[in-house]
């Protein structure tokens, strides 16, 4: 027992000196657990999905709905854009709102037709183009919509249900049936038939207003649900394959992507320790040499890793790496280019390789996280998506998003890849200086 | 052909090498002894220009060696005291990336590798993966590493620990024999037998300085008493020992106690006449020639050992 309890001892002694494997051990499960609460736990505000707005009918209900949706509170309203030469915004109209979607600037745009409150239809008429890049961002669209809508219009009801009968069993059989109603009501319940026709056929303004009104019961809204028409329409993504992985596979890439280089830079600390480091620190070549090396070894390992990963799948699961290769070649080369420059940089922080892997671990995976490696950014808090904008990772996998999901030309992608190769030159220049100074060698 | 001008190097607090000053002739081998920590593998490492002195220069053939200098390094053959190969690959993949990058390509190569395994009598297994190499085995193969480029200074840095004496036999002679061949050799180690054995000319080096050089006899010279005493150690003379110490500086070793007399015992009637007081069996006492253990212990007052 003794003995146990002294190797016991023993293992928590070493384990405990081991600063990595303590923040491996609880530091870096605790991070992620803060990105997950904040998205699925609800704790703080999450970001709002942003979404075009256009009306074009000039109804008060479609006045009414615009402002239930301005204060809806998952929603972030967008109806006016910055035209590329214009200083002045302007109104979005339809066809601009259907270029933003399709070209990734917003993932859906909804639109209030001129015939949206059209007398004789029957139901309130929207229309809906969407980039279903990310499902969870598109049902939060539609039952958020659905909310703003229901919550404020409540008294839409008996209007709509009036159209509707009218539709179905014609004009003048629905006002005797009202009339009939009305009078079978007036005289058990002892009110005036001339309001309660009113009720029936008219929209009382006043009362759409009045906040106050909170949705009916369930069956109610199921009832109004049935009464708004949603047309919508896939504006990206209709054609692609296998929508499922054309849409993560750049995420999980970007993610091996890093481990797999950070761990070929720090094994500069692996050929210290080998001692060949100083072997080739006393043959005729210098430090500089063995750096350049480093990064362009590293680089092409990179672009032939990620390279090979979509040929896979492609092969495997048909997702289409070949159609925009040009462009997807460009992304891989810039996103190599950013990972080996955080590879660089962990080795030019870091004492020892444990704790670059360490440091690196930690970062990689909370760069994966709220990057977008796993999940959309968008279901992120306002806050953290902020952040995420400041990560290698929320760059790389968007821009895989555009060549892979959106078939985007270069323009597409050209932030993306200026931004990519703009931190990895940052980042290098500031690894260089560090290894002049630094420890490695 | 390496002259050594007035280095000091300090690690933080510590003083690693304070005022060294050595000048190597073309053709000589060259010894450099001390014991752990004194600093013979900093002086190396600022030779080949690993790192910087402090203060002081390093030339060879009178061009200085710098950090930046590379072509000084295709001259020099450095042996590092650790291991450095790569233990994933067989030995041949090994000399084969370090040839290379010493520009040496195709066929030339290929003979100079074979040349080197030859030598250092690995050829059999040139094929297997270094990690699967017994430790002596990896010490000659990280001397070979060293040799593929027919430098005209080879640095060797304890180029013989853990190698068995076989082996460390046969590296000797492959030493002798590069040297005899024109190589200028610096050869550092611990063991004055090595030193003694091997080297032309040789330095001793303790906590940082040079505390004397010249050839073996020079040193030797040094010293007053030519002559040392080992008593073996047995039941017989453990508990009588501490009697001699009077008569000089006593030491011991695992099977031996030394005594290096004082000037006042130069003469071996005098000594015998106290070990017999002592009650010493005279079987046990056997005269022998100063080493260069013993130029250590009359100059630092220790034993290279210790
Ligand atoms: N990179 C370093 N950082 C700090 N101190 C060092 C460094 N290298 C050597 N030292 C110190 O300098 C002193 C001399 O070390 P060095 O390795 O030169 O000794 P050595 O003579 O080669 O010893 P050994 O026979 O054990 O190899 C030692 O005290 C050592 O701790
Ligand atoms: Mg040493």
């Amino acid at each position: 027992m003794k003995a146990i309890y002294n190797l016991i001892i023993k293992d928590l002694i070493r384990f405990l000196n081991d600063k990595p494997a303590v923040l491996l051990t609880f530091v870096v499960p605790m991070a992620l657990i803060v990105i997950f609460g904040n998205i699925f736990g609800g704790s703080g505000p999450r970001g709002k999905v942003g979404i075009i707005l256009v009306n074009e009918s000039s109804t008060p209900v479609s006045r009414i709905i615009e402002t239930k949706l301005d204060t809806a509170q998952s929603l972030r309203i967008i109806k006016k854009y910055l035209p590329d030469d214009g200083k002045d915004s302007l109104k979005f109209t339809e066809d601009i709102a259907k270029e933003y979607v399709r070209t990734g600037k917003i993932s859906a745009a909804v639109v209030m037709p001129k015939d949206f409150f059209a007398d004789t239809s029957g139901s309130l008429k929207f229309k809906f183009y969407y980039d279903p890049k990310n499902e969870i961002e598109s049902s939060i669209i539609q039952g958020q919509m659905q909310q703003a809508i229901m919550s404020g219009v409540p008294r839409l009801m008996p209007v709509l249900m009036t159209r509707r009968a009218v539709n179905f069993i014609g004009s003048d059989s629905t006002t005797m049936f009202i009339k009939n109603i009305s009078s079978l009501l007036e005289k058990y319940f002892d009110l005036s038939a001339d309001s309660l026709m009113r009720s029936f056929t008219q929209v009382d303004t006043a009362a759409l207003m009045d906040s106050s009104l909170q949705p009916d019961s369930s069956g109610g809204t199921q009832m109004l649900s049935s009464l708004i028409r949603f047309e919508s329409e896939q504006l990206v993504g209709a054609q692609v394959a296998n929508p499922g992985l054309t849409r993560t596979v750049g995420g999980w890439a970007m993610m091996f992507l890093l481990f797999s280089l950070t761990g070929a830079a720090t094994s500069l600390f692996e050929e210290k320790q080998e001692g060949t480091l100083k072997r080739l620190l006393c043959m005729p070549l210098n430090r500089s040499h063995i750096l350049w090396s480093k990064y362009i070894y590293t680089m092409l390992l990179g672009m032939v890793q990620l390279f090979v990963l979509f040929v896979f799948s492609w092969v495997l699961f048909k997702v289409d790496v070949f159609s925009n290769l040009f462009n997807l070649l460009i992304v891989i080369f810039a996103s190599s280019a950013a990972a080996v420059s955080f590879g660089m940089l962990i080795t030019s922080l870091a004492k020892t390789i444990n704790q670059a892997n360490g440091i690196s671990t930690l970062v990689i995976l909370v760069m994966s996280a709220i990057g977008g490696s796993w999940f959309p950014v968008t279901l992120l808090p306002e806050w953290m998506q902020t952040i995420s904008r400041g990560t290698l990772t929320y760059w790389s996998v968007e821009a895989f998003l555009q060549v892979l999901w959106r078939q985007s030309n270069f323009a597409g992608i050209a932030n993306h890849v200026a931004i990519l190769l703009s931190i990895a030159f940052l980042i290098n220049f500031y690894s260089l200086i560090r290894f002049k100074n630094g420890k490695v060698f | 052909m390496l002259n050594i001008n007035r280095v000091d190097k300090s690690f933080g607090n510590l003083q690693a090498l304070t005022n060294v000053s050595l000048k190597i002739e073309k053709g000589e081998f060259f010894g450099l002894l001390g014991p752990n920590g004194a600093g013979k593998t900093t002086l190396m490492n600022i030779i080949i220009g690993y790192f910087a002195a402090d203060t002081g220069t390093v030339s060879v053939d009178s061009e200085m060696m710098t950090y930046e200098n590379l072509t000084m390094r295709k001259k020099i053959g450095y042996v590092p005291q650790d291991i450095s190969l790569y233990l994933e690959l067989t030995a041949q993949q090994n000399l084969k990336i370090f040839g290379q990058l010493y520009d040496l390509e195709g066929a030339s190569l290929n003979k100079k590798i074979d040349e080197v395994l030859d030598l250092v009598q690995l050829k059999e297994r040139s094929g297997d993966r270094v990690k699967e190499f017994s430790g002596g085995m990896k010490r000659r193969l990280n001397l070979a590493a060293s040799l593929l480029h027919d430098p005209q200074m080879l640095l060797c840095d304890e180029p013989t620990v853990g190698v068995d004496p076989q082996s460390r036999n046969a590296i000797f002679d492959m030493l002798n024999q590069l040297n005899r061949s024109g190589k200028t050799i610096v050869y550092t180690t611990h063991y004055m037998e090595e030193a003694e054995r091997l080297c032309s000319r040789l330095a001793i080096i303790d906590h940082g300085r040079i505390i004397a050089s010249g050839t073996l006899i020079e040193l030797i010279n040094l010293l007053n008493q030519k002559e040392t005493l080992k008593i073996q150690k047995n039941a017989h003379t453990q508990n009588k020992i501490q009697a001699l110490g009077k008569l000089g500086h006593l030491s011991e070793t695992d099977f031996y106690y030394e005594l290096l007399p004082n000037d006042s015992y130069l003469l071996h009637s005098k000594i015998f006449a106290e070990i017999e007081t002592a009650g010493i069996p005279n079987q046990f006492v056997e005269i022998s020639r100063a080493s260069l253990e013993d130029v250590f212990l009359n100059i630092t007052g220790r034993s290279l050992r210790d």
